[in-house]
């Protein structure tokens, strides 16, 4: 068990690593064989033949234009849609629906306005069964953690938008999973909000040892967070080309200006590139 | 004390000294309204027997109240149908959207009937109300119900209906249950919809019961009216109409003050109170 509080991987639902290894002989939380989703009867390819393995603690971004698959891929991963082909697997067990090891944030809030902060963080803790006196300690922490302490019992209209979705990251921790989906979560932010709060988000995870997969259609940004990027083309979706980032952490801003990162830009522009 | 003095005056305003002289000032006019209203009767400018002097409307009440007391019986008959309709329809509206929105199939099915009984005007049923159940206030309490039916039923359906994809995705994805994503998440959602519908049915049962009684009742506030005018009885009649105003008025503002109550965080400060009351709840450690 984690002492801290919050960092809480190795939980109930999750076997235990060795068990994971020997079942199937590779280190990867997150296995993707050939997933494939059709819509419309197999008429519409919203997404082909994807695979790749993501390895424990592991900052993956997926970044491409609209239709490109990559929201289909994370909520395929969440177990919120089904996949028509090939294999996806989390902790070496296969996906067939919602999870307690992945836990996923969404580009709006999703806070219930009639819940202060601190009840929203503890929402996954009551869904999941009785609150202790530990759920509340951990959820009044992992505000602290995401820099709300004084705002744990502010309605979320008492809250600016990047407030609100600190929020949503905090309960996002509280349920406990070790696997994050964020899908677009600074999405609708202004430019400063979202790059200080990308910053955050990466102390964060690497805090609570989380593995993330975390979507955007910003290049940049794409490459600033990740430990590897999935560059991922439309019509059909696509997983066109995997690069690996390979900038120590903690990163600071001013990492953007170096001619490495740039040319690590310029690369995902290429296999982009020619597309609106 | 005025109805719009209380409606018009901000938050937080109410004692000061600004308040008392908006109040002055409105009892300054109404004083004046009625001085004049009783000075055109008494020169014959208006006729008396349309407009009763309200001096005799003041002695209206007083026999009406006191002497008589007969508006008691009736004003307590036509609140407990108004009541009674109220409740009944709106539990059925509020009940059968909840059924129908939380299923596609049944809501698919139901649609054109929701849109024929929309365009009908509810009280055209009410002659045929009264002649399955008779000139007693079984007949009223049903016309209120289906007055009130309505509004509770497409608002609680618009509520239910809107809630938000992404959290319906993120209760799935939490792996709520139909009850907890029901209960902690599609009910509040709705609530501030469902009240507008109650609020909306509320303002329309007190029309509809007298409708109701205007068409065929032996008892009731509305029968009163129309006995009195038939009598050329109007300042008795204007005592029941005033008396109306008066209940009507207290009933909206009953409603007002549960919708605040119940959707606390569409309201600023009562979302701050709320939050500190909240606050105080968790250091002593009690139940969210």
């Amino acid at each position: 068990m984690a002492t801290d509080g919050f960092a809480v991987p190795q939980e109930k639902h999750m076997p235990p690593k060795t068990a994971q290894i020997s079942a199937t002989d590779s280190p990867a939380v997150i296995a993707a064989r050939r997933v494939r989703k059709t819509f419309g009867d197999g008429r519409v390819l919203a997404l082909e033949d994807a695979s790749f393995d993501i390895r424990p603690g592991e900052f993956i971004t997926m970044v491409g234009p609209s239709g490109c698959g990559k929201s289909t891929l994370l909520r395929i991963v969440a177990g919120l849609i089904d996949h028509s082909g090939g294999d996806m697997t989390v902790h070496g067990s296969a996906v067939t629906g919602p999870r307690n090891d992945v836990a996923m944030m969404f580009q709006k809030p999703t806070l219930l306005a009639w819940r202060t902060a601190v009840e929203n963080v503890l929402l996954p803790t009551e869904l999941a069964g009785a609150v202790t006196k530990a759920d509340r300690e951990k959820a009044l922490s992992l505000l602290e953690l995401v820099g709300l302490k004084d705002f744990a019992f502010s309605f979320p209209s008492q809250l600016s938008g990047g407030m609100q979705q600190r929020v949503a990251l905090a309960r996002l921790l509280q349920t406990g999973a070790d696997i994050l989906l964020l899908d677009e979560p600074f999405g609708a932010l202004d430019e400063f909000t979202r790059e200080h709060l990308n910053v955050e988000l990466m102390r964060i995870v690497a805090e609570v040892n989380a593995t993330a997969m975390f979507v955007t259609h910003n290049i940049g940004e794409a490459i600033f967070l990740a430990d590897r990027v999935f560059v991922m083309t439309p019509r059909p979706g696509r997983l066109a080309r995997i690069i690996d980032v390979p900038f120590a952490r903690p990163r600071k801003p001013e990492l953007q200006l170096t001619p490495e990162f740039n040319a690590l830009v310029a690369e995902a522009r290429a296999v982009l590139g020619g597309l609106e | 004390m005025s109805a719009s003095d209380q409606i018009d005056l901000p938050k937080g305003m109410a004692g000061g000294a600004s308040t008392r002289r908006i109040l002055f000032n409105h009892l300054a006019i109404l004083v004046c309204w009625v001085g004049l209203w009783e000075i055109g009767s008494r020169a014959g400018v208006i006729d008396p027997l349309f407009f009763p002097r309200p001096s005799d409307i003041l002695v209206g009440f007083w026999r009406l109240y006191i002497t008589q007391g007969n508006i008691w019986f009736h004003l307590g008959l036509t609140m407990a149908e108004v009541v009674a309709g109220f409740v009944a329809g709106s539990a059925l509206g509020i009940g059968l959207a909840f059924v129908v929105g939380l299923s596609d199939t049944v809501r698919r099915f139901l649609k054109p009937y929701v849109v024929v009984i929309e365009a009908t005007p509810r009280i055209a049923i009410g002659p045929i109300v009264i002649a399955a159940f008779g000139f007693g206030w079984t007949s009223k309490i049903v016309i209120v119900m289906l007055v009130c039916f309505f509004a509770p039923f497409v608002n609680t359906l618009n509520g239910i209906i809107n809630v938000d994809r992404d959290q319906l995705d993120m209760f799935r994805s939490m792996r709520a249950t139909r009850v907890q994503t029901f209960r902690k998440l599609i009910l509040p959602e709705a609530t501030p919809e469902i009240m507008a519908g109650l609020r909306l049915a509320m303002a329309s049962a007190l029309g509809g019961a007298l409708v109701a009684e205007f068409i065929a009742s032996n008892n009731g506030v509305g029968k009163l009216i129309s006995t009195y005018t038939g009598n050329l009885n109007m300042a008795s009649a204007f005592v029941c109409v005033l008396t109306l105003s008066a209940v009507g008025f207290f009933i909206l503002r009953g409603m007002e003050w549960i919708d605040r109550w119940l959707v606390f965080w569409t309201d600023r400060e009562r979302t701050e109170a709320v939050g500190r009351k909240r606050a105080q709840r968790w250091q002593k450690g009690g139940k969210l």
